[in-house]
């Protein structure tokens, strides 16, 4: 069970949820999501990230376990007062312009119809806010519906998937905005399937799969620790140096000849020297860094989002 | 009061909804005064009438003293009534605006009872056009025919525009209910214009004729109640033809099996939109 910490400001405790198919999509989830950071909630397709992130909502009403945003039960007005969101794609009405749609919000929301202009600055759509949502490019309903959450200038962001359907260009610019938002006390919780917007965007990541959090940390964390590389011939001889040196449970031989130390990259020099002082030929030494890739097809067990 | 003053303010924005409205008002204008008058007028038979009973006789339908009941039996509003309802509800589920309506500050029941209050407000909008526009026609028909300008009594009006709110108020629940239910618009417009045109009549049409006993049980039925409560504001006297039979049940039956089809139809809405998961 995640540990609930003073500046938390998302929690979830065992949520699940069961839909009457039988099928389980979120399996006792415990999440903490602290006070200003980007949270990013990564996952493979079907994962569990948008129900996870409707319940936290109070769009989906969970079968067990609790959760709380912003210090109310999710979908009360206590919660809902203090959260902007996006659910997949941008949802508005057509037949109303980009400015009349975010007015419509404010009024929803009782806040002043001047945070409507400055909404629509902070995602540049100022020129084509008179022209009707119909009209809007998949980039400017993304962008507008970011405008839309922000225009309670709510303490917690639940951004799910806000770079989907976009082009090269516009997931760039969205990702610097919500970078840009995160910053100061705004807390952001963003789902995606795309490792490289996660580590890009995210302070701390989730990682669910089937329904479970089976990680959580900063990048660096679920790297994990650098290794060594060495390659070296005759490789018989490289080994038993290696592990004489660092231990056989250090020392990983790899398929292509090459060997894996499981040790600070500090002692690469050393390393060195004790291979070459065995009269061994060193061809290559470099320190390795587990990709975020490669940990998350580790933890998901699929190639989906790369 | 929020969540009604913005569902307002996008349906007073919504083009669909001045077309129903006007629609209907074009409709009331046309079909009931515009067409007979110039039938009433212009045509050279009297064929189907009953003997003694001249086209100039029926004008009386149209002219004002007549215009409460006139309005009351447009058998077509309570189906624009139906749409609006579904159209106000149902889109929300087609354009996906559902989920962003719940994530706002007021709550899903906050919404739901915002958008009865301004579904209410068009309703009653619309009766109240639909009685001007009426009254409008009928005072065209009576001036065009050199007749005196009589309205019925300002209580006889008051109490026709409150029943024909309570029609269209049972038509537009029913709409509501059905797109809440289907979570759609297509299906609910299908089903309610089934229902209104064509499944309460064959049933009750077709079997009444085999079971005597059946007006007993279509008594609560809400078509035959609409009935029941226009038909209590009378008929219009029409030289050679017989008024028809009064009404199986009174003004205050219809009121009540009405009023509580409506009390249902609301709290249904509620339940499904308060316990319902938004998945789409």
């Amino acid at each position: 069970m995640a540990t609930t910490t003073p500046d938390a400001v998302v929690t979830t405790h065992g949520l699940t949820k069961r839909y009457p198919n039988g099928i389980v999509a979120v399996d006792g989830l415990d999440l903490v999501v602290r006070r200003g950071e980007v949270y990013g909630f990564l996952g493979p397709n079907g994962a569990g990230k948008t129900t996870t992130l409707r319940m936290l909502l109070g769009l989906i009403r969970p079968t067990a376990g609790s959760a709380n945003v912003a210090g109310g039960s999710p979908g009360t007005p206590a919660s809902l007062t203090k959260v902007g969101a996006i659910v997949e794609a941008p949802a508005f009405y057509p037949y109303m312009t980009g400015y009349d749609n975010l007015r419509l919000l404010a009024i929803y929301c009782g806040v002043p119809v001047k945070r409507v202009d400055s909404s629509l600055d902070a995602v540049e759509l100022t020129p084509r806010a008179r022209h009707k949502f119909s009209t809007y490019s998949m980039g400017m309903k993304q962008r507008l519906g970011i405008a839309a959450a922000l225009i309670k200038e709510p303490e917690v962001l639940i951004l799910d998937e806000p770079t989907n359907g976009l082009d090269p260009q516009g997931m760039a610019d969205v990702r610097k905005l919500i970078t840009e938002l995160g910053q100061g006390d705004r807390t952001v919780l963003v789902s995606s399937h795309l490792l490289g917007e996660v580590e890009q965007m995210c302070t701390r990541i989730g990682v669910i799969r089937k329904g479970k959090l089976v990680a959580e940390g900063t990048i660096d964390e679920l790297r994990g620790k650098s290794k060594l590389l060495i390659r070296a011939k005759p490789a018989d001889q490289a080994m038993a140096v290696l592990v004489g040196e660092c231990g056989a449970d250090k020392v990983k031989a790899n398929d292509d000849g090459a060997f894996t130390l499981s040790v600070e990259p500090a002692r690469a020099a050393e390393l060195n020297r004790r291979l070459v002082q065995a009269g061994l030929d060193v061809t290559e030494l470099r320190e390795t860094e587990r990709s975020l890739e490669d940990v998350f097809m580790e933890l998901t067990g699929t190639e989906s989002g790369l | 009061m929020r969540e009604y003053v913005a569902e307002l303010y996008k349906t007073v924005r919504r083009p669909a909804v001045w077309v129903c409205v006007l629609v209907l008002l074009a409709i009331a204008i046309t079909i009931g005064y515009a067409v007979p008058w110039l039938a009433e007028t212009f045509a050279k038979t009297t064929q189907g009438l009953p003997p003694g009973t001249t086209l100039a006789d029926l004008k009386v339908t149209l002219y004002p003293q007549n215009f409460v009941i006139n309005t009351l039996g447009d058998p077509l509003g309570g189906v624009f009534a139906l749409i609006l309802g579904v159209l106000l509800q149902g889109s929300e589920y087609g354009w996906g605006t559902v989920k962003m309506l719940y994530t706002q500050r007021g709550g899903r029941v906050a919404m739901l009872f915002g958008k009865l209050a301004a579904l209410a407000t068009v309703v009653v909008l619309m009766v109240i056009g639909l009685f001007a526009v009426d009254a409008a026609s009928s005072v065209g028909a009576a001036l065009l025919d050199g007749k005196s300008i009589e309205f019925p009594a300002a209580s006889q009006i008051v109490k026709g525009i409150g029943a024909m709110c309570l029609i269209f108020a049972f038509w537009a629940g029913f709409g509501f209910i059905l797109a809440t239910l289907f979570r759609q618009s297509a299906m609910a417009i299908g089903l309610g214009l089934a229902y209104a045109l064509v499944i309460e009549g064959l049933i009750f049409g077709l079997g009444s004729a085999l079971i005597s006993s059946l007006k007993n049980v279509q008594q609560w039925f809400p078509i035959a109640n609409t009935g029941y409560l226009t038909d209590s504001f009378g008929s219009v006297n029409i030289r050679g033809i017989r008024p028809p039979a009064p009404p199986f049940a009174d003004a205050t039956h219809a009121v009540l099996v009405l009023t509580t089809y409506v009390v249902v139809f609301v709290v249904i809405s509620a339940v499904l939109v308060r316990r319902r998961d938004v998945t789409n």
